[in-house]
């Protein structure tokens, strides 16, 4: 794997309620500079949720979110307080990938790329196509440069995603379920984008199902169940031997899971 | 039954009915010109998260939207310039009528655009670290204004129609000068076909392109706002 | 700038804006109902394959919505009566104005209801051996008509408003009244404020209850 630094992500006992439903119940985790972990989990776990919170898309109810040693939010009375204008800053830092790609369908590939280091880093035009074409070649993109994303198959599309997030230059990429979306002959590509990626340094928080990709790329595999991390560990662990009867029984369900060898 | 058309009386008056012509688009390019930008501003108070922000706009937009235009028109000409003290003639009675009346359903046309456009584009802007303003503006706005198109022309249609109105207070519109041109001629029926007929001339071309734009946005498998 | 308000004239005039409401609402329903019938037929005559049936059919629809309704109430109060050997008076020209009106658009309704259903629910239906009939009246109307009923009560909103239009051929409605009471006391402001209140009463439910209905519609399907 890469070389670990210091704690890009670090999480505090995070709540996050919807109405009277808890989601999550209290999580700790840390991402070290460099590292990729892995959230598996049934859905309705809280995976996405989690992911969510560390970018605040969604506010989280209780708990801190520490990026970069700076706890985000400002704790009043026992709660902490989000404002708008200081979440901005944190999101040009967060890279995030989406699902369902969210493309902006009235730009072109490089115009998607662009949009963040021109509307929120406010750099020189000149630089954001450089980036732009930088990244959109980084995925193996250069030739699409000019299509709109209707014209790209849905691999396609992502990988534009992927350098849409990739050309804010972030400290930490969130990738929410990234190819649950793609045909399965185009789900390779993605993910052997996303282990380029970890292969050079880039520090990653990966909600998959991919359970190959989890043991070939992950540095920390942890196991979401009922809001709470059920059982972590290196993947050659709670993916060969896991502890729990619950993370067992998730395994099982993903029979699709071949060890080693798998796609890598 | 025996009755001889005469189009003639029309013909000699064609330069009144033509000046009322002008005098209709003029109120109505006018209501558009001020109603559009207050439509988009009662728009993104109706959809802000500010409670009494958003209360208050919305009482506004319903009102203008659920009383009829001419009980709002005599309000203004009649009832304002007793209130304020600032004397108000029938042009710019007519023109702040219609500007605020239209602004309430160009408010619900631009909320319907920005509401039809899914979720994930506000989440992606967000996620590159996008304020709602810019969100809105780079990546919202310019979806929803195509998909908008029609239920807009559509608006522009009614509020052309409902200009017609200004007659009331004495302003010199299309249907004012024929109705001035009837009782001088004894002549109405020509002249309030004409009328009608002007008023279909101008309002059928924009109905067609209403039809042919739904058309190709539902080819594009766009949906159209409404 | 001052100005104290004095409702007091236009309590006392409660009973003129009570017979202006009975003729608003009575003006409305009636277009309504004439309105909505009449437009089943002229959409389903605009439907029609036969060129004579549909093409009437289409400019009768395309004129009326394509003119003012105040134009429509005028030329049916002052032109249509020379055309015809019978009295017109304000109640007449404005129903046949209104009612008019009304068809045009409710035939566009219907004709959009059922266009926006597809071919596939017709196929099915008649794959069953279902008769022209059947497949209109048991799979195409229950499921169309669902669709039309909030387009239905915009009409009827729109409708209501436009009933103030007779006011301009002196018919009693509730606008007509506001004109003559406000002539009367010079008490404009208390009584436009007024009947603006009350055409908002009368039809702000109607307009809450249309997206109502279009909200559990688009949930239900």
């Amino acid at each position: 794997m890469s070389e670990q630094g210091g704690e890009v992500l670090r999480i505090e006992g995070l709540r996050k309620a919807f109405g009277a439903t808890e989601v999550l119940k209290g999580i700790d985790l840390s991402v070290a500079k460099g590292e990729a972990v892995v959230l598996l989990g049934a859905s309705g776990s809280g995976k996405s949720t989690l992911l969510r919170c560390v970018n605040f898309l969604e506010i989280p109810s209780a708990g801190r979110v520490v990026i970069d040693g700076t706890a985000v939010g400002r704790e009043r009375d026992g709660a902490v307080l989000y404002r708008e204008a200081e979440l901005i800053p944190i999101r040009a830092h967060v890279g995030m990938v989406f699902q369902h790609f969210n493309l902006f369908p009235h730009m072109t590939a490089r115009e998607n790329v662009m949009e963040g280091p021109r509307t929120v880093l406010r750099l020189p035009r000149a630089e954001c196509r450089e980036r732009a074409g930088r990244y959109l070649a980084k995925v193996g993109l250069a030739d699409k440069m000019d299509a709109y994303p209707s014209h790209l198959s849905g691999g396609q599309q992502q990988r534009v995603a992927i350098a849409r997030a990739l050309a804010m230059e972030p400290r930490l990429m969130l990738f929410d379920e990234a190819t649950s979306a793609l045909d399965p002959e185009l789900v390779g590509e993605v993910l052997q984008t996303m282990k380029d990626l970890s292969d050079e340094g880039m520090t990653m928080l990966i909600v998959t199902h991919e359970l190959g990709f989890a043991y070939a790329v992950a540095d920390k595999v942890l196991f979401l169940h009922d809001g709470r991390i059920h059982e972590e560990g290196p993947p050659d662990e709670l993916l060969v031997r896991p502890r729990e009867a619950r993370t067992r029984e998730f395994l099982r369900g993903h029979a699709s899971f071949r060890l080693p060898e798998a796609e890598f | 039954m025996g009755y001889e058309w005469d189009f003639g009386i029309v013909l000699r008056n064609a330069d009144l009915l033509l000046l009322g012509l002008a005098n209709t688009l003029k109120v109505t390019g006018l209501a558009l010109a001020f109603g559009l930008p207050l439509g988009l501003a009662l728009a993104l108070g109706r959809l802000s998260p500010r409670r009494w922000l958003r209360a208050p706009v919305g009482l506004v937009v319903e009102f203008f939207r659920s009383t009829p235009p001419i009980v709002q028109l005599f309000w203004f000409f009649f009832a304002l310039p007793l209130l304020t003290g600032i004397e108000i003639d029938p042009f710019r009675a007519s023109v702040l009528t219609f500007s605020i009346q239209s602004s309430a359903f160009f408010a619900e046309v631009f909320r319907g655009g920005i509401v039809s456009i899914e979720r994930g584009q506000w989440e992606a802007a967000k996620a590159i670290g996008m304020a709602r303003g810019q969100a809105l503006r780079r990546v919202v706005l310019p979806q929803a204004v195509k998909r908008m198109i029609p239920a807009f022309l559509e608006r522009v249609i009614e509020l052309m129609k409902t200009t017609t109105l200004v007659a009331t207070v004495s302003y010199a519109d299309l249907l004012y000068q024929a109705n001035n041109i009837a009782q001088r001629t004894y002549r109405p029926l020509e002249v309030f076909t004409v009328a009608a007929v002007l008023y279909f001339v101008v309002l059928f071309p924009l109905s067609l392109s209403v039809r042919g734009l739904e058309r190709r946005l539902a080819r594009s498998g766009e949906t159209t706002a409404h | 700038m001052d100005h104290v308000w004095d409702f007091t004239s236009v309590i006392a005039s409660r009973k003129l804006l009570l017979i202006g409401l009975l003729h608003t609402v009575e003006l409305g329903v009636l277009c309504l109902v004439l309105g909505l019938t009449a437009g089943a037929f002229v959409g389903a005559a605009r439907y029609s394959r036969n060129r004579w049936v549909n093409w009437p059919a289409s400019a009768f629809v395309e004129v009326f919505r394509n003119t003012p309704a105040l134009v429509q109430i005028i030329w049916f109060y002052f032109a249509f009566p020379i055309l015809v050997p019978i009295d017109i008076d304000p109640f007449l020209a404005a129903t046949l104005g209104l009612s008019l009106n009304t068809t045009a658009f409710a035939a566009e309704i219907y004709r959009g209801g059922i266009q926006s259903l597809g071919r596939g629910q017709w196929e099915a239906a008649r794959a069953l051996g279902m008769t022209y009939g059947q497949q209109l009246t048991r799979i195409i109307l229950p499921q169309a008509v669902k669709r039309m009923v909030p387009a239905f009560m915009n009409r009827a909103v729109e409708l209501m408003k436009m009933t103030s239009l007779a006011s301009v051929i002196a018919y009693g409605e509730l606008m007509h009244q506001a004109k003559t009471i406000s002539t009367y006391n010079f008490n404009p402001i208390e009584t436009y404020t007024v009947v603006a209140l009350i055409f908002f009463a009368l039809i702000y439910p109607l307009a809450l209850a249309m997206q109502q209905v279009e909200r559990r519609l688009r949930r239900s399907e």
